[in-house]
């Protein structure tokens, strides 16, 4: 669920092996991101294994240690935007960080939930039964092909059987760009991403809020 | 010519450092190239060996990575990219399945999408520069392709032939052993290291570059991007899907380490130094 802040909020005795190495090795996020005003735990450059080739890393692919830029536009809107997420049931699906989530509760919904995979957990939410949410929330999901179709499919169930709203926010990576569902996008903002955030992630200098108008074929 | 000067600066880095491949650079070692490059390759320091039967080095076991001068390509095309010159990055490589991993190596650093060409076995053993530049120029024609950037030689043969074979075989023209490179329309502006100094010249598109030392620092992979690149995709291709033969017309005689150095004489006196010289003939 809220990964980056229980780690931040729980007592240290408390936590397992995994937690407990995840704090020694994670750094606080101060203001490098389109979001200063969150502040997160991740890896950052400073990090000894910032450089090393995988098999040295001590989680694999831990994509929740990082503040993806397409995460980042869309917590900026969020907070940009308090109407939006205010009052409404939230769900950030593939949460990371959990930074849009921590967003769209500083900005009022009425309950958030921030739903990712990891190696400790099983359930995985997309293709499963939608539950009744008012706005779905994906922050840099299109970075794979497969899982893109996927999640497109399973968008398009949730937003036919209860009408949720779908909010993406991605820096133009070539397999969205390249998919489908680019066609059916509403671009809500633009931003350009800060020195530190380009110069983290090759080639990526700016990030855009989409809104899905996926219409079903009557 | 440029490329004499080029091994007088290996040699004299490779004899500071103490590497005992004799004098010649090999793949995974002692590229000499800027100090990033260096420190990583210590660490991967092996001493080289001529197999028993004189066909060639041993490679089984030993690490192979990107080619120094191909990782500041590799660089340069990500750079056009940042500066949106350039609509898209592929990054290729030929040779067996181990090869995927120096893909992904461009892919982290930046590039969009990877072609493994797939070569191996004797085929590999005996890939050279035409085969492979048969490879790119069809590549190049079946996808494309405004600009190949490639590095200007390969560290363990020291060809310095597949660029300038590529732009033969396309009819393109090429700015070699470049240092600056800037896009004018669709002119590429191209300042070359030559032995005189430097010379610039300005090449239409379509065209070939190599990339020399000077022309860039190469960026780290980092975990972000690494874990991203795992993502991008790597397409699988064959070079007889190209049209290509990649038998060789070479043939290896034999290999042989360089004569071991004889250890050399101390004198006392410049007397004796005449008298070592007048007995060995050599006044």
């Amino acid at each position: 669920m809220y990964r980056g802040i229980i780690l931040c909020f729980r007592d240290q005795g408390t936590l397992n092996p995994f937690q407990r190495g995840t704090c020694c090795l994670m750094r606080r996020d101060t203001s490098q991101s389109l979001t200063p005003e969150i502040s997160l735990r991740l890896f950052t450059p400073t990090c000894r294994f910032w450089t090393e080739k995988p098999e040295l890393w001590p989680f694999p692919d831990p994509h929740w240690a990082i503040y993806w830029p397409g995460g980042q536009a869309l917590a900026r809107y969020l907070l940009n935007n308090p109407e939006v997420s205010g009052g409404r049931k939230v769900l950030d699906l593939g949460c990371g960080c959990g930074a849009s989530a921590i967003a769209a509760k500083l900005t009022g919904a009425s309950r958030v939930v921030a739903n990712d995979i990891d190696p400790s957990e099983t359930y995985n939410m997309i293709g499963s039964k939608p539950d009744a949410w008012d706005l779905i929330l994906l922050g840099d999901m299109f970075y794979d092909e497969d899982l893109a179709d996927r999640l497109h499919k399973w968008l398009q169930t949730c937003i036919t059987t209860h009408g949720a709203q779908v909010l993406i926010g991605d820096p133009g990576r070539a397999q969205f760009e390249s998919h489908d569902i680019r066609r059916l996008l509403h671009k809500l903002a633009h931003f350009e991403l800060p020195d530190s955030v380009k110069e983290e992630n090759y080639r990526l200098t700016n990030s855009t809020v989409w809104c899905y108008n996926y219409k079903p074929d009557l | 010519m440029h490329r004499s000067s080029e091994v007088k600066h290996v040699a004299s880095y490779l004899n500071t450092r103490g590497c005992e491949c004799f004098g010649q650079p090999c793949e995974s070692h002692c590229p000499v190239l800027t100090d990033r490059t260096i420190h990583v390759q210590l660490k991967t320091f092996i001493k080289i060996r001529v197999k028993p039967d004189r066909t060639g080095v041993v490679t089984d076991g030993v690490k192979h990575s990107m080619n120094p001068f191909c990782e500041i390509a590799v660089e340069e095309a990500i750079k056009l990219k940042e500066k949106k010159l350039v609509k898209e990055v592929v990054a290729v490589s030929c040779g067996p399945q181990q090869v995927q991993e120096t893909i992904r190596t461009a892919l982290a650093m930046g590039a969009d999408r990877g072609i493994h060409v797939e070569v191996s076995g004797k085929d590999y053993e005996t890939l050279g520069p035409l085969q492979v530049s048969k490879i790119f120029a069809a590549l190049a024609k079946k996808e494309q392709a405004d600009l190949i950037i490639l590095g200007k030689q390969a560290i363990d043969d020291d060809c310095n032939q597949t660029g300038q074979m590529i732009a033969a075989l396309l009819d393109w023209p090429q700015g070699t052993f470049a240092s600056e490179m800037t896009l004018e329309a669709d002119k590429m502006k191209v300042v070359r290291e030559v032995d005189g100094g430097l010379e610039t010249i300005k090449i239409k598109l379509p065209a070939v570059v190599t990339a020399d030392l000077r022309l860039n620092t190469p960026r780290y992979a980092t975990l972000p991007n690494i874990m991203k690149a795992k993502k991008k995709k790597i397409a699988n291709v064959k070079p007889a899907d190209l049209g290509v033969d990649v038998c060789s017309r070479l043939e290896v005689l034999k290999v042989d380490e360089p004569p071991q150095r004889q250890a050399g004489v101390k004198v006392e006196t410049v007397d004796d130094l005449v008298g070592k010289l007048k007995e060995a003939g050599r006044v």
